[in-house]
Parts: structure tokens; sequence; C-alpha cells
């Protein structure tokens, strides 16, 4: 190794070190800027909250088990929300491109519903679907579904078209041309998709939990404002934080392992 | 013997606006063994008969004639290469080359013997397991080509497959290619706008007017056989040629500029 190579990444191990070093240092500062505010009353912690009174009362949740429950309540609506919305958005999206008839057809109807604000539908789905998590989910399913179609739909009409014509000289069918070319090419895609869709499914659980719900971390949110308690309030949104931050890093812990494994 | 033959063979692409006639009364063949070159200014329609040599698209009127039968409806395989060499980047080298077998539900012992022994053959053994990405240019397009004759063709179409390579690449590739196919015995249609390309590679040139593409003249090219192509190009007689192909396009063009003269 050259002299110059290893100035190059001792420079670039340092830039990374103090990347890391001022991430930390302004959670640090926020956190205990908040925490001084409060405690010196600059600004009233019953408004404001803060930190130390956030961590006790997580704690108080934790013990009594209501902690758990409200956390699984939305992880599971939002998750089984996520899945069904990618998955049933991925099968849409490859009939309306094998059908290029139904795709003309439906494109002013699938324009129409992305800029529709979904959760305008929010209080037909409660009378159709009643108070409870199939509503919630469903909500979820709607955010997201629209922009999946989408996004897949153009992913897979942007493949190479001499791509189409090598397969074509093969003699390949149009079945053959979707599973050997088409969604092979697009699970670049698909990892963007599953991106936008961890945010934007947390988006339908909560925005359904605010709406009819008895448990779940929206619930705790809409609870606490209520009842005056910004403690909960602050506290369902850190744990909301921690909860889709995590689901982001799978995600990308899912595109580093499919990377590898096709080569791309 | 005459393998390929096509008949008075016109085409036309329609859209909202025009019906733009891309070929016009093509007639000429291709015998056995034969290495034709198909010429013309850029746009004149040449990839389109490729296209329709491959049987993608069907003449609108016209013949065209494999084997003696209509290419739709012929047994006999044709293997296309494309301007660029459209590897998948997510599958090695040797999925790539077992592309073809594989969409037409021949992927067996005997198919992947056969490409592993072209491969190695021409000089890709070490690259079986390698992705696309990390080969050269030379190289990627050599996988092509084996990925064509992995389905044993009766006959090669290549669309301008140097166009993408650097200068230097391109004449390396050329002999290469040329080589490869003379040793496989086979059967090649080239179309290309490099005239110096045509006249090494082939023993007949069909140079076309531009759009719609008519036959303009058939020339036959008597340069040494054996020859690689870049040896041909340092043959006496390879000056005339390129002159005389120059020539009959520059008239050609001439005459379309003063037409357009003549008109404003």
């Amino acid at each position: 190794m050259s002299e110059a190579q290893r100035k190059y990444l001792k420079k670039r191990k340092i830039r990374i070190v103090i990347t890391h070093l001022f991430r930390i240092c302004l959670l640090a500062a926020f956190i205990g800027g908040w925490e001084l505010i409060a405690r010196y009353n600059v600004v009233d912690p019953f408004i404001i909250s803060s930190p130390s009174r956030i961590v006790r009362i997580i704690g108080t949740l934790d013990r009594s088990g209501e902690l758990n429950k409200h956390v699984i309540a939305s992880l599971y609506e939002t998750i089984a929300g996520f899945l069904i919305a990618t998955a049933a958005g991925s099968v849409f999206a490859i009939i309306l491109w094998w059908s290029d008839l139904l795709r003309d057809v439906l494109e002013p109807y699938i324009i129409t519903l992305n800029s529709l604000p979904k959760i305008a539908l929010g209080p037909i789905i409660i009378v159709w679907m009643g108070i409870g998590k199939p509503a919630i989910i469903f909500m979820a399913v709607l955010i997201c579904i629209i922009i999946t179609i989408i996004s897949m739909l153009s992913g897979f009409c942007s493949v190479d078209k001499e791509k189409i014509m090598l397969l074509k000289s093969m003699h390949a069918n149009k079945f053959k041309i979707l599973t050997k070319l088409i969604l092979p090419a697009n699970i670049p895609t698909l990892i963007s998709v599953l991106k936008i869709n961890v945010g934007l499914s947390w988006v339908g659980s909560i925005i359904g939990e605010y709406l009819s719900s008895r448990e779940g971390l929206g619930y705790l949110i809409v609870y606490g404002s209520q009842i005056f308690q910004l403690d909960l309030v602050m506290a369902s949104t850190v744990i909301l934080c921690v909860l889709a931050g995590g689901m982001y890093a799978a995600v990308a812990i899912l595109e580093k392992i499919v990377r590898k494994k096709f080569g791309q | 013997m005459t393998l390929l033959e096509l008949k008075d063979v016109c085409f036309s692409y329609h859209s909202k606006d025009a019906e733009t006639t891309a070929v016009d009364n093509v007639s000429f063949t291709v015998d056995e063994g034969e290495f034709v070159g198909i010429i013309g200014p850029s746009g004149c329609g040449k990839t389109t008969i490729l296209n329709l040599l491959a049987g993608i698209y069907s003449p609108a009127s016209g013949t065209i004639l494999l084997n003696g039968k209509k290419v739709s409806e012929s047994t006999s395989k044709i293997g296309l290469m494309p301007q660029r060499d459209q590897l998948f980047p997510w599958r090695t080298i040797e999925s790539n080359v077992l592309l073809g077998p594989e969409v037409l539900g021949k992927r067996n012992r005997e198919t992947k013997k056969y490409a592993l022994l072209l491969l190695r053959k021409y000089g890709l053994g070490d690259f079986i397991k390698k992705y696309p990405s990390e080969l050269s240019g030379g190289m990627r397009q050599r996988s092509a080509l084996i990925r064509t004759l992995v389905l044993k063709p009766d006959i090669l179409l290549l669309d301008e497959p140097f166009s993408a390579l650097d200068f230097q690449t391109r004449i390396v590739v050329c002999d290469d290619v040329h080589s490869i196919i003379k040793q496989e015995k086979k059967t090649a249609v080239i179309v290309s706008h490099d005239i110096n390309e045509c006249v090494s590679l082939c023993d007949k040139i069909i140079v076309l007017t531009k759009r719609p593409a008519h036959v303009l003249e058939i020339i036959r090219i008597d340069l040494n056989k054996t020859m690689s192509p870049l040896k041909r190009r340092e043959s006496q007689a390879f000056p005339e040629y390129f002159k005389k192909i120059w020539k009959l396009l520059e008239d050609k063009n001439e005459r379309s500029t003063t037409k357009i003269s003549e008109k404003t």
C-alpha cells in the first residue's frame, strides 16, 4: 500500500469517526437541553414533558404490561399492512404490465386515487369494517398500495427493450419474459418500494389508530393528549421512532443480502 | 445452397400521426456459410430488417423464407446478437449463456456441457462464475456471442455488435467474433453503418438507401476468405471496395439533399 493510499484511508476513517461523534453529540445536546429546559422550568414541563419523565413513564408502562400490548398491536397492524400492500401492489402491477389495454383503461383511476388523500376515506372504512384491527390494516394497505403499483409498473415498463427483443428471438413467451427478465430486473425497484412503504405503512396504522382503536401507539398518543398527559404522548412518539427506525434498518439489511445475491 | 431468402419484403410502422414505410421491396438471399453485411445510412431501417429476419416482426407484404419455410413457421433457429451485449447483470456468465436453453425449457446436462465447452474453447473458462460487471467489454461481447451459439442456430443475426466498444477493442473483438463464427461454421448476417467493418468481415454486402430502405446494390467481396478481418483491411483491394460503397452511399445522400434544396 502506498503512502498516499494509507493517508487517504486514514483521512476517511477520521471522517467516519467524526460523523458518528457529531451524531451522538447532536442527540445528547438535544436530550440534555430538553431536560435542562424542563428541569429549570424555562418552559413548563407539563407542555413539553422531559426525557427523565419519558423514561419513567416507559418504565411504568413496561411494568404493567401495557407497553408490550400497545407495541405489539401497532407492529402487527403496520407489518401486516406493509406486507399485504407490497404483495398485492406488485401483483396488480404485474397484471397491468401484462395487459396494456387494462393499463390504459385504469390509468386515470389510478392517478386519481394516487392524488386522493387516503385519510379522507377513514370514516368510510370505519363504517364498513367497524372498529378494530382489520380497519386499521386496511387503512395502511390503502396508503401504500397505489404508490407500490405505480412504482413497480414504471419499473416493469422501463426494462431495456433490446433485452425483450433478445428473449423474443429465443422464442420466449410473455410468461418467460416476466419471470426471466422483468421480475429479476426489478428487484432494486422492489427494495426502494419497500423503503417507501416502511414509512407509509406507519402513517396508515397510526392514522387508523387515531380514528378508531383501543390499543396501539396511535391510541396512546391520542389518549395522552386528551387527558393532557404529554409524558405519555412523548413516550409513545419516542417508541414509534425506535420501531420505525428498526423496521427501516431491517429493510436495509435485506437490501444488502439481495444485492450480494444478485451481484449488483 | 440458399439458406435465407427475402422476396419483395415491405414493412411499415404505424403511429397516430403517420404511417412510416421503413422497408420497401427488399429482396436478397443468404447462402449457407456466407457472411452477409447490410449497410446503409443510420436510421434507414437496418435493425427493422434484422427484427423481420428474427421473426419478431412480420412483413406487411412479401416473404421471408428460412430453409424454404416462412420464418414464423420454420423450425430453424435464429440467434440474435443485440447492439449492446445485454447480458443480465444478476446472472453469472454461465447462467447468462444458458438463458436460451432455459427459455426453451431445454436446460439440461447436455446443453450445459456444450455451453461450458464453448466458454472454455473461447477463453472464458475462468470467468464462468463471474458476473458481467467483472468482465471487460470484449469478453462480454464474446459471452453474448456464445449465448447465441449455445442454441445451435442455423443463422446468426448481429445488430451492430461492436458499436458500443471503443475503437481498439472494436477491431480486436471483430477479429474474435469473425474467427468464432468461422470456426463454428455459422452463417451470419451483420447490420452495420461502418463500411470498413463490413468490407473486412463480409462475403457479400447489401447496400441500402435511406428510409424507406430498398436495396441499392449488392456487392460481392472477393477478398481472401481465410484471412482475419484485420488482415483483410491491409489487402490491396480493400480501399477499392471502401470507395465503391462510400460513393454509393454518398451519391444517394447528395441526391436527397438536392431534392430538399429544390423544395426550399
